[in-house]
């Protein structure tokens, strides 16, 4: 069977293990062995400048199944590089506001909806605090991946003109005092201080109200939690821009620049993204196809909570100012200083102001 | 002072010295239990907590339901209603299981007759989520629930209901019956037949993963889900026993070469005279002292390359991801020349000697006479090549990156940390530490005299 | 019978012949991987194109990168905390396993059984021990809780130390400060007052504590406080008391080896001098440890410069500036996450961490 292409996977989103994903990219190199791989749209750029990456648009081109027009442009975007296409986005997830029914029930307060700007909802986390004494409003993982969003929705962009960072700038500033400030107030908690590892953690031991996360909670709440009784929502809006922020967390199948079976290998990729894999994927509840079309799918239609909050992490691509995932060439490097500095003003121990002079600091440094 | 005061004196004495010989095993005792405690304690409490639905509770406590013999022998009677085992539960055509679970509610309101389901649950994690598999809801079937008893002590209310559920197919054979019970939020769970596995939505839903699990699978559940969540997605096999035995394969074969290679190397360098001993000898010191991080990409072009170019000769490629690139990489260390030279040394000449004098060659007098007599100093160094393979970390982490079927064990619980960790999952992923910790205490164990030996012959751990 | 001349050059050969896949290996993976590793780091090279002469300006880079300078700190530290911490902690282990008592053997297999096990499943563990929500964390607490319970016992068990002791001075016997037997009766009694205090409610558990939930991994703060730029991080402070925990056992047997060595009759002759047991530990144990203790100290540094698997297993779960070394620094380089490897880079610092190594231990 020399011509099945053989497949290899790499990389999850937000919480993969590293250690390998270079060395998986070397080994298209080295040997020569898999044909297709999937690409983290977080390590893409040094993969795709390093020459191991087959650009596709000359098959898309050619291909009568496979149209760009198919696949959700966000998401293609996010998978060009310096205009040549290099990856068919696998699947994708976004953030959304997953919050705990009876929670808001017994405690009389109304769920969070997509109306909610930053301080209505803040509101109904404090009735549910009231409401329920021991419990907090949201998990708030000290990490860009969760913060981030709320400076997008602030007007923020990563890179300005010059393809400098700031985030002493009044639009991070603001998302940043807004999600620390949620800690500091006590409506939120860092999923640590509760023994937990993460929101979705947190969530499912019922220790806090709402959590933000992806479709990967779904997954987990299924083993861990199978019972709670929960619903999902947009991220609320930036009352002074009336914008959401949401952050694209997303995979491409990509193709070995040496691979020696190129046409069987696009026709393996071509299956991979067909709308029937998309639909089988979606159905078993494991990932959000990136086909477009599938926003009317009859899935999302479903009654069931999953259904429910897997529509909104699809719709959360579209809404507001949304960023794929990546930092460039920076990668983990750009996040660092901020997430460092997150943790140390949630819990306490630096201002703001001094906080962010510090990140600013480093980032510099980092991007000079 | 008399004779007779220093005859009591002396017996006085003898007494004395006696006693503080008696005091002083005691006080050895007691000081070795405590370090037995701190060396082998948290390896025997995170044992323990593998066991746990969850291993992070607060605040930690030694027992859990796994551990209760009432859960035991409630799991066993379970398995057995629902057409297994004791040991290994089923849920089979024309098993009818009972069950009973007791509520409290404080005087003046009416308890609820509490809604019992047997849901259609779908794992979440990971692979383990498309696995498809038949779902005991299909033909089970719950009896009406019955109030059984109801007492009522200080103002609380206690009632137990009972319900059986009853397997109403033909022929499906399911490995598993989950089951849901909810009551409004002001009933309070107090017991059930087998404790649930949690409790969810504010106490108000009762849930079990197995309820006819048997008593293995109950007590065994994570590791249960260790073996079943790890299986390649594009072979089907299941990775955790590939990985196994991977290392079982890899470090068996690096015992043989180690042996050879190291015992014929050692015994040149110990008694043969030849041009650049010293030299050689020195440049074994050095390799035991230069950190793999400094000569690993070498290695890796190395072996990238088929060994300069050697495997290309015979047909083959690449040597990453390859056992045999992991064989001919690492299949002799300085240390265990190291061990072997310092043994060779240390026997006497005589027998030799007369050997050579008898007109045997150099390369008999190894084989017949010198291998023969290093039996301990070979199964010392037998033992610690094993384990230090069985541990290996660094140059796996390099060489073998990808299908996972490649991994070592180490590789693979590393890789926990992906399918686990991001969870923080932490029951699969102590229970996978304490399987693959198993084999080698086991050895260890058994030739415990191998490794003190090995260690204190040379000083160079594996 | 052959000629002798063909037997003869046999013989000649025979050692190289037995050498010969030693030879083979050694050249192949030390040796020629030492000297190509001394080449590339003077060279640009990422493992696809060829390597390109750059001269020093990699070992320049080096010691302008804020990552190699954290790395570099961090190693030192391991290297010389744990080493010390481990060949002190063997030592006592040692000099305890050297009593004659029976079942000895079974306390060594206990000892033991941490150095056997594999890094990742010691490292997977105490990760999860050092959660916030830990064991670690948990007993701290409950150590907070019974703080003045456990004050009190200490504080009687000095005291009725102190008098036993004295009182037997005063009868004239040579009694030690450390006396066992006096020792064993002082804790049952302070274990009775302790329990009798707490049954009468005048000492207890303080329910107040709060409850520790110190970031063991997850954090960038340094221990101790006072130590300025001299702190550990405290998830590197973690993996030393792990790495400790670990290697203390192999240490021990050293020195086990060395004990038994030691002859019994100069500890004999002591007696009948009348020298306390302190005095022969310091002139007659330590001395004879020489050897043992020169080989821990230099195996401990070997081992503990090189430190990687912990880091790589903590892995995201502690920041990476704060658990760096050497080791995974060069690792890194030679493999980025997101990049082109930097083998020159990598190069540069495994050479420099090779002299460290060379320094350190000769």
């Amino acid at each position: 069977m020399a011509c099945t292409p053989s497949v290899l996977g790499f990389g999850r989103p937000v919480h993969g293990d590293t250690t390998n994903i270079s060395q998986a990219g070397l080994l298209l190199i080295d040997s020569g062995q898999p044909d297709l791989f999937y690409v983290d749209i977080f390590w893409s750029r040094g993969l795709f400048s390093s020459g191991a990456v087959e650009p596709l648009d000359s098959y898309i081109a050619k291909s009568k199944v496979l149209k760009t027009t198919d696949i959700t442009p966000s998401l293609l975007s996010a998978f060009t590089y310096n205009g040549k296409i290099y990856g068919i986005p696998k699947d994708f997830n976004t953030l959304a506001l997953f919050y705990n029914r009876d929670m808001f029930d017994v405690a009389k307060a109304p769920y969070p909806d997509e109306k909610d700007d930053w301080n209505s909802l803040t509101d109904k986390f404090r009735k549910v605090q009231a409401g329920l004494p021991g419990v907090y409003g949201i998990a708030l993982a000290p990490e860009y991946a969760r913060m981030g969003a709320f400076a997008y929705a602030a007007g923020f962009s990563v890179f300005d003109a010059r393809g400098k960072s700031s985030v002493t700038g009044s639009q991070f500033r603001e998302g940043f005092e807004f999600y620390t400030g949620l800690a500091k107030k006590g409506v939120g908690i860092m999923p640590a201080d509760i023994g937990q590892g993460w929101g979705g953690g947190a969530f499912a031991a019922e220790k806090v109200a709402a959590c933000l996360e992806g479709a990967w909670v779904i997954g987990f709440l299924r083993d861990q939690a199978p019972n709670l009784n929960y619903g999902a929502t947009l991220l609320p809006k930036n009352p002074r821009t009336g914008q959401r922020g949401n952050l694209i967390f997303t995979v491409s199948w990509s193709m070995n620049a040496q691979s020696k079976h190129k046409q069987e290998a696009f026709q393996v990729l071509e299956l991979l993204t067909s709308p029937e894999a998309q639909q089988w994927v979606l159905e078993r509840g494991l990932a959000l196809p990136s086909r477009q079309a599938l926003i009317d799918n009859p899935y999302f239609k479903r009654a069931d909570k999953e259904a429910a909050a897997n529509y909104i992490v699809f719709r959360g691509a579209s809404d507001g100012n949304v960023f794929p995932f990546e930092f460039a060439a920076y990668g983990d490097d750009w996040m660092t200083p901020i997430n460092q500095v997150l943790s140390a003003v949630m819990s306490g121990e630096q201002t703001v102001d001094v906080a962010l002079k510090e990140a600013q600091k480093r980032l510099d440094e980092l991007m000079k | 002072m008399t004779e007779q005061d220093r005859r009591a004196g002396a017996e006085n004495r003898k007494k004395l010295a006696a006693r503080r010989r008696w005091a002083k095993a005691a006080a050895v005792y007691v000081l070795l239990l405590g370090f037995s405690l701190l060396f082998v304690g948290p390896m025997a409490f995170a044992m323990l907590s593998s066991l746990k639905d969850n291993p992070v509770e607060w605040p930690p406590g030694l027992g859990s339901p796994q551990l209760s013999l009432a859960n035991w022998v409630a799991a066993a009677r379970l398995g057995l209603a629902g057409g297994g085992t004791a040991f290994f539960g089923q849920f089979a055509p024309g098993a009818i299981v009972p069950f009973s679970i007791t509520y409290e509610v404080d005087e003046g309101s009416e308890p609820e007759t509490p809604i019992v389901r047997v849901p259609r649950r779908v794992p979440g994690a990971g692979p383990a989520a498309i696995i498809a598999e038949p779902f005991a809801a299909d033909d089970a079937v719950v009896s009406e629930v019955r109030e059984a008893r109801r007492t009522t002590t200080d103002g609380v209310v206690r009632v137990t209901y009972e319900f059986d559920i009853t397997h109403m197919g033909s022929d499906m054979v399911y490995g598993k019956l989950p089951l849901d019970i909810e009551v409004p939020m002001y009933q309070r769970f107090v017991r059930a037949t087998l404790e649930p596995n949690r409790i969810e939505r504010l106490g108000r839903v009762q849930s079990w993963n197995n309820v006819t699990s048997g008593v293995i699978p109950y007590v065994f559940y994570n590791y249960h889900r260790v073996f079943r969540e790890n299986y390649s997605r594009a072979t089907g096999k299941n990775l955790f026993l590939a990985w196994i035995r991977n290392s079982f394969m890899l470090a068996g074969i690096k015992v043989v070469t180690t042996l050879v290679v190291a015992s014929m190397a050692g015994y040149a360098l110990a008694r043969l005279k030849f041009a650049g001993r010293k030299a050689l000898f020195n440049l074994v010191l050095l390799s035991m002292m230069i950190p793999g991080q400094v000569t690993f990409v070498s290695n890796y072009l190395v072996l990238r390359d088929g060994i300069f170019g050697l495997t290309k000769l015979l047909g083959g490629g690449s040597l990453i991801n390859t056992w045999t690139g992991y064989v001919v990489s690492t299949m002799v260390g300085g240390s265990a020349v190291f061990i072997m030279k310092q043994f060779f040394e240390g026997l006497p000449t005589e027998l030799e000697e007369s050997a050579r004098i008898d007109g045997a060659s150099v390369l008999a007098t190894y084989s017949r006479i010198m291998l023969p007599l290093a039996g301990p100093a070979l199964g010392a160094l037998a033992i610690l090549t094993f384990q230090g393979t069985w541990n290996e970390f660094f140059w796996p982490l390099v060489i073998l990156t990808s299908p996972p079927d490649k991994y070592t064990l180490t590789l693979g619980l590393l890789s926990f940390r992906t399918t686990y960790a991001v969870a923080f999952d932490w029951g699969p992923m102590l229970a996978g530490t304490v399987m693959s910790a198993l084999p080698i205490v086991v050895m260890f164990v058994v030739f415990q005299r191998y490794f003190v030996e090995g260690i204190s012959f040379s000083g160079i751990k594996g | 019978m052959r000629a002798h001349g063909v037997s003869r050059a046999w013989e000649k050969a025979a050692p190289y012949i037995l050498l010969a896949p030693f030879i083979f290996h050694i050249t192949a993976f030390f040796g020629y991987a030492f000297v190509r590793t001394f080449y590339f780091s003077f060279t640009e090279y990422n493992l696809f194109a060829s390597p390109r002469w750059v001269g020093l300006t990699n070992y320049v880079d080096l010691f302008r990168n804020v990552q190699f300078g954290r790395a570099l700190k961090n190693s030192l530290q391991f290297a010389i905390i744990v080493t010390l911490a481990q060949t002190f902690l063997a030592l006592i282990l040692a000099v305890v396993m050297n009593s004659k008592v029976r079942g000895i053997r079974f306390f060594r297999a206990a000892y033991y059984m941490p150095s056997v096990t594999s890094s990742v499943v010691i490292t997977l563990i105490f990760m999860w021990l050092f959660q916030r929500g830990g064991v670690i964390n948990y007993l701290t607490t409950k150590f907070m809780e019974y703080r003045a319970p456990i004050g009190v016992f200490f504080l009687c068990l000095a005291a009725i130390q102190v008098l036993l002791v004295w009182r037997d001075r005063a009868g004239g016997w040579p009694a030690s400060w450390f006396e066992p037997a006096f020792l064993l009766i002082s804790s049952v009694f302070s274990f009775v007052l302790v329990l009798a205090l707490q049954a009468a409610r005048i000492i207890g558990p303080n329910p107040n504590v709060e409850v520790v939930r110190t970031v063991w991994l997850n954090t960038r703060q340094t221990v101790p406080a006072w130590a300025g730029a001299l702190a550990v991080p405290r998830p590197l402070a973690a993996i030393m008391i792990l790495n400790t925990w670990t290697t203390a056992p192999t240490m021990m047997l050293l020195f086990l080896a060395g004990l038994q060595d030691i002859p019994r009759e100069l500890y004999e002759a002591a007696a009948v001098d009348g020298a306390a047991p302190a005095a022969a530990f310091r002139h007659i144990t330590l001395p004879g440890l020489r050897n043992a203790t020169f080989l821990v100290l230099s195996m401990g540094l070997i081992s503990t410069l090189q430190m990687f698997d912990q880091v790589a297993i903590v892995g995201e779960q502690a920041p990476r500036e704060s658990v760096i070394t050497l080791a995974y620094f060069i690792y890194s380089n030679a493999f980025p996450g997101s990049a082109v490897p930097r083998i020159g880079a990598a190069s540069a610092a495994a050479i420099v961490l090779a002299v460290f190594t060379m320094v350190l231990v000769s």
